[in-house]
């Protein structure tokens, strides 16, 4: 079974031993999210793990318990590693655990070692290692009162935590000199831009622009690439090229993922709260999702997780949240195409919007700033408009088109979803700097 | 914090959960706290949608969504015959059956070899393959090819045939049930909070998704058409019982189960509390009309195949029914092929030739031979068909003759399971997945008043689940072991009962009302099926005697199964105030002082 030459080996005792591993690695989401006994800040908490719900304060106990069934029940979770197959229930629930001892001030050094160890599982947690390098920068190593009163002891700590976890799990591969090798895998610039199915971020609102700009090029009077003509939609994973736009290196993504995180690693340095601590990694997150090179549509669950720690913090917050449900979780649906699991993913998709939204709905605090008007009043024709949009994708195309312009329904979905989660981003953007 | 200015309330008032009182026991009282409490998991689930806050709308498709998504994932699991040869098994069957209804002429069904899964069921199915067979070649032609498709397994096959069972099932048996539910809640006055509980514990039901949608059959229609039946029959309408009652028939043979009960019912209902001619004759009348249009398009399609003149097969063997018939038959008469027909399609229904008990199934009759009371085989078959229709007769004439005698709304659901128990347990030819017929009504009984209280809760989900534990041999050859475990422990986890709970035997407030003798033998049963599992997962049993461990499930089930047919038994008389006119009971005041409560 463990033979690397059985490529494709798939008896049924390895699909039984593989699901297993996913149910029971997903128990560290369970502990982090349930596990513990809070009292917001008393003596017994030193001594026993908390988990998010039990680290919230009473007041809001109802609200992180409906966050935390959210996350655990989400089909984002149950698509990406129940029926793809990842182990992604796992790494976030280290990274719920980190969040969570981040909110004491005794949990800070184990918070940064934990998201060390978790960024050695699984290096798209890098995305958000600025709003970690913010926070405990801020927190932990300088003193609460002056940015210039450095807690040495506290540096000294934390390097050493972290550089025991990288040297554990770095240390073979330096000792074999495979380090290159290594960063070439984790690293892979030469792929494209946008991934095979383009996951809903600005790329793909810029891809799909490029693409109808194409049919106007001519009336316009723009140069067209002819040879790019073809390529975008080909679905393979490879170099993506422009027609009418302009070609986007690796270097720009980088430069407007960081300059979109910046503020808000500004507004968190500044008054380092737990509740900005989490909105900063969010939305770091979001400028990771939305600019980054190479996303992989699965990337979503980067900003809806740590999210929805958050929506429920009052009703601004969650009518943010709201078209990022539902365009994030539409955005999954290509990933599995086969028949047989097509009502599995839609059904329990709608079935968990309807429920979790609505019990968000009932729970959710009322704001107590006055709610700025922004598109959150389209959000409810947003979420009209997937019915149809997943019913045409899966079903009315084939009838009508049969195998021709496969790329269509694709194209849609991500457009939609990308306008989504795009919105969302703006909404949560304005509450952010609101409050 | 209260928000300071209305700008930013919350759009939609909330309103104030008023706490309804509970009726039939899906709330408890905590005794410490004085708070009200959900009696068991699946009740807690509901919490939420307490009170008015939840609209139907939304509640209905939730549960709908939730009981379809487990029903699809039982169906991601092999099915009976899954790369099986030779014969494969029923899903092959009824694929079979949709190839012979869409490739052959109308007149050669039945007459189509039998012996490669000939169609032996009702002209309903036949309708239905037919229809299911068109849709599937529109999609692939070769799914249904004649011959060539013989056991076809092919994965997009799987998901078509799944989904057919799918789609049939919310067209008839869904509707029904909620249908039906509701109208059980307003003959007994339960809110309607209550009995979505109760609707989805009936719709969750482990031992109909496995066998529908694990094993592969289309007992769900069957059953909807029942449903139909009993909720026709709540809501006052005694013609369209009759309508939905040969709808089932139709579809399944083994409908007959309830027909006594049903039959029963209605001749009460003519007779008690007066004499109603009319009434007879309009049921008579109905049902007789519901007969021909059943027969209808299979007697116009034998029309077409005779003015096509389209002969049947030359080695066809005629019905041994014709001959029997008093008068002398020409072949040359014009009804004579309508009658070959009517007289071939009974004759493939009802398999007399065929023996007691298929399979081993928990009923007596494969208890006593197989347990090594007394074996069986040694009588001639004539001489056991007559004991197994005297002994059914004798266990259905009790219920039968109370619904009679009685003929009220609210007694039907508990007559239909005492009778369908009596046929499981004593009649002719009864395999292991009839069980589904008897614990259907009595699964309804939730809904009724007092339907969630331990009494009614405890012996429902015996019955439930020893039912399916006696499947477990029949799940297993099918590989659908996981399948099994997960939904019989969801239910039962759902409904507090053992081995994930026990919260309906050990609860010791008022109204639980379990005789410790109940109590001992549910807990012996289900320790019982316990050790069954962990031996049976364990031991190979002895070589001489393989087939050791089946026969240990079907004694213990046969044993449970009579105890459910005599609880059944005792609260229909219950509940029919026979016991207190024959002064059986004391107390007469009783039933009032219930309904107060």
């Amino acid at each position: 079974m463990l033979q690397i030459q059985h490529l494709g080996y798939d008896s049924w005792r390895t699909i039984y031993f593989q699901r297993a591993t996913v149910l029971l690695s997903e128990s560290v989401l369970i502990y982090a999210l349930y596990m513990y006994e809070n009292v917001s800040n008393d003596a017994r908490l030193q001594l026993t793990f908390y988990s998010f719900v039990q680290s919230s304060p009473p007041s809001s106990k109802k609200q992180s318990h409906a966050a935390a069934v959210s996350i655990l029940l989400s089909p984002g979770l149950l698509i990406i590693d129940h029926i793809h197959f990842q182990y992604n229930g796992f790494l976030y629930g280290i990274l719920i655990l980190s969040i969570v001892l981040a909110r004491q001030e005794s949990g800070l050094l184990a918070s940064g070692v934990l998201f060390a160890a978790l960024l050695c599982f699984k290096h798209i947690y890098l995305y958000l290692a600025p709003a970690y390098f913010v926070y405990l920068l801020r927190v932990y190593c300088l003193g609460p009162r002056s940015i210039f009163d450095i807690r040495i002891l506290n540096c000294v700590r934390l390097a050493a935590g972290i550089g025991i976890v990288a040297a554990l799990a770095f240390g073979p591969f330096v000792y074999y000199e495979q380090i290159p090798q290594l960063m070439s895998r984790l690293f892979p610039f030469s792929r494209g831009l946008c991934h095979a199915y383009w996951a809903p971020n600005v790329w793909a609102m810029y891809s799909f622009t490029d693409r109808v700009l194409i049919l106007f090029a001519p009336y316009l009077k723009l140069p067209v690439d002819t040879e790019a003509v073809n390529s975008v939609t080909r679905g393979l994973v490879g170099d993506t090229s422009f027609a009418v736009l302009p070609n986007i290196s690796p270097r720009m993504t980088f430069i407007l993922t960081l300059s979109a995180q910046t503020p808000a690693l500004i507004k968190l340095f500044l008054s380092p709260t737990w509740h900005t601590f989490i909105s900063t990694l969010t939305l770091c997150g979001y400028a990771s999702f939305l600019f980054g090179w190479h996303v992989h549509e699965k990337a979503i669950l980067l900003v809806i997780i740590p999210f929805s720690l958050l929506a429920l913090k009052d009703r601004r917050y969650l009518g943010a949240f709201r078209p990022l449900a539902v365009a994030g979780h539409v955005s999954l649906f290509p990933l599995l195409f086969t028949a047989m699991e097509f009502p599995v993913k839609v059904v329990y998709t709608i079935l968990w919007l309807i429920v979790m939204l609505m019990v968000f709905d009932r729970v959710a605090p009322a704001s107590e700033k006055a709610r700025v008007f922004l598109l959150d009043r389209f959000s409810l024709l947003y979420i009209a408009v997937a019915i149809p949009l997943i019913a045409y994708c899966s079903l009315i195309h084939q009838l009508v088109f049969g195998a021709k312009y496969e790329f269509l329904p694709l194209m849609f979905i991500s457009s939609y979803s990308a306008l989504g989660v795009v919105g969302s981003w703006v909404g949560f953007l304005v509450v952010f700097f609101t409050s | 914090m209260p928000p300071t200015s209305s700008s930013h309330r919350p759009r939609k008032k909330r309103k104030q959960e008023p706490t309804t009182s509970s009726s039939n026991g899906a709330v408890t009282l905590d005794l410490v706290s004085r708070k009200e409490k959900p009696a068991f998991p699946l009740v807690a689930f509901f919490w939420p949608a307490r009170g008015t806050s939840t609209s139907q709308w939304v509640l209905l498709p939730c549960i709908l969504m939730t009981v379809g998504l487990f029903r699809w994932c039982t169906g991601i699991w092999p099915y009976s015959g899954f790369h099986k040869p030779p014969m494969h098994g029923d899903f092959e069957a009824q694929r079979h059956w949709m190839e012979v209804t869409t490739n052959l002429p109308v007149t050669h069904w039945y007459f189509h070899d039998l012996q490669w899964w000939g169609l032996d069921y009702p002209p309903l199915t036949a309708y239905h393959s037919w229809v299911l067979g068109r849709i599937g070649a529109l999609i692939n032609p070769e799914w249904f090819a004649l011959y060539l498709s013989h056991g076809l397994d092919d994965m997009d096959l799987k998901v078509f045939m799944r989904a057919s069972v799918m789609v049939s099932e919310y067209f008839v048996y869904i509707p029904a049930a909620v249908i039906c539910v509701r109208h059980m809640a307003r003959t007994h006055h339960i809110n309607s909070w209550e009995s979505s509980v109760a609707l989805t514990a009936i719709l969750m039901q482990p031992a109909t998704i496995l066998i529908d949608h694990g094993h592969f059959q289309y007992n769900t229609v069957m059953l909807g058409f029942v449903l139909g039946t009993l909720s026709s029959i709540l809501a006052g309408r005694r013609l369209w019982s009759c309508v939905f009652f040969v709808g089932a028939l139709g579809f399944k043979q083994m409908a007959l189960f309830y027909a006594p009960a049903v039959a029963a019912y209605l001749a009460g209902a003519c007779i008690f509390p007066r004499i109603d001619v009319v009434r007879f004759f309009s049921i008579a009348i109905v049902t007789l009309a519901s007969f021909a249009l059943l027969y209808l398009p299979l007697l116009l399609g034998t029309l077409r195949d005779t003015y096509r003149s389209i002969p049947l097969s030359a080695d066809v063997i005629l019905p041994p029914l014709l001959s029997t018939l008093p008068f002398e038959l020409s072949e040359k008469a014009w009804y004579y092929p309508y009658l070959v027909q009517l007289a071939q399609s009974i004759h493939r229904i009802f398999p007399f030739a065929r023996g007691l008990f298929e399979d081993k199934v928990a009923n007596i009759w494969c208890g006593v031979h197989s347990s090594g009371l007394h074996k069986l085989n040694q009588y001639s078959s004539t001489l056991l068909s007559r004991a197994a229709l005297g002994l059914t007769l004798v266990s259905i004439t009790p219920p039968c003759a109370i619904i009679f005698l009685k003929p009220k709304k609210r007694l039907t659901p508990l007559a239909f399971a005492a009778t369908a128990w009596g046929f499981f347990l004593c009649s002719y030819q009864v395999h292991e997945k009839n069980v589904l017929l008897p614990l259907l009504p009595m699964t309804l009984l939730l809904s009724s008043e007092g339907g969630m209280k331990p009494v009614i809760r405890a012996w429902v989900g015996y019955a439930n689940l020893l039912g399916c534990w006696t499947m477990f041999p029949l799940l297993a050859r099918d590989e659908l072991r996981i399948p099994y475990f997960v939904l019989t422990l969801l239910w039962s986890y759902l409904m507090g009962l053992p081995p994930c709970g026990l919260s309906a035997y050990s609860s010791t407030a008022e109204g639980s009302g379990l005789y410790w003798t109940t109590k001992t033998v549910h807990l012996a049963t289900y320790a019982a099926m316990l050790v069954w599992h962990c031996v049976e997962f364990f031991v190979p049993p002895p070589s001489s005697k393989p087939d050791l461990w089946v026969v240990a499930n079907v004694c213990i089930g046969a044993a449970g199964f009579g105890m459910c047919y005599l609880w059944c038994l005792w609260s229909l008389m219950d509940e029919s105030g026979l016991l207190v006119n024959l002064g059986l009971v004391e107390s007469p005041k009783a039933e009032p002082e219930k309904k107060k409560q």
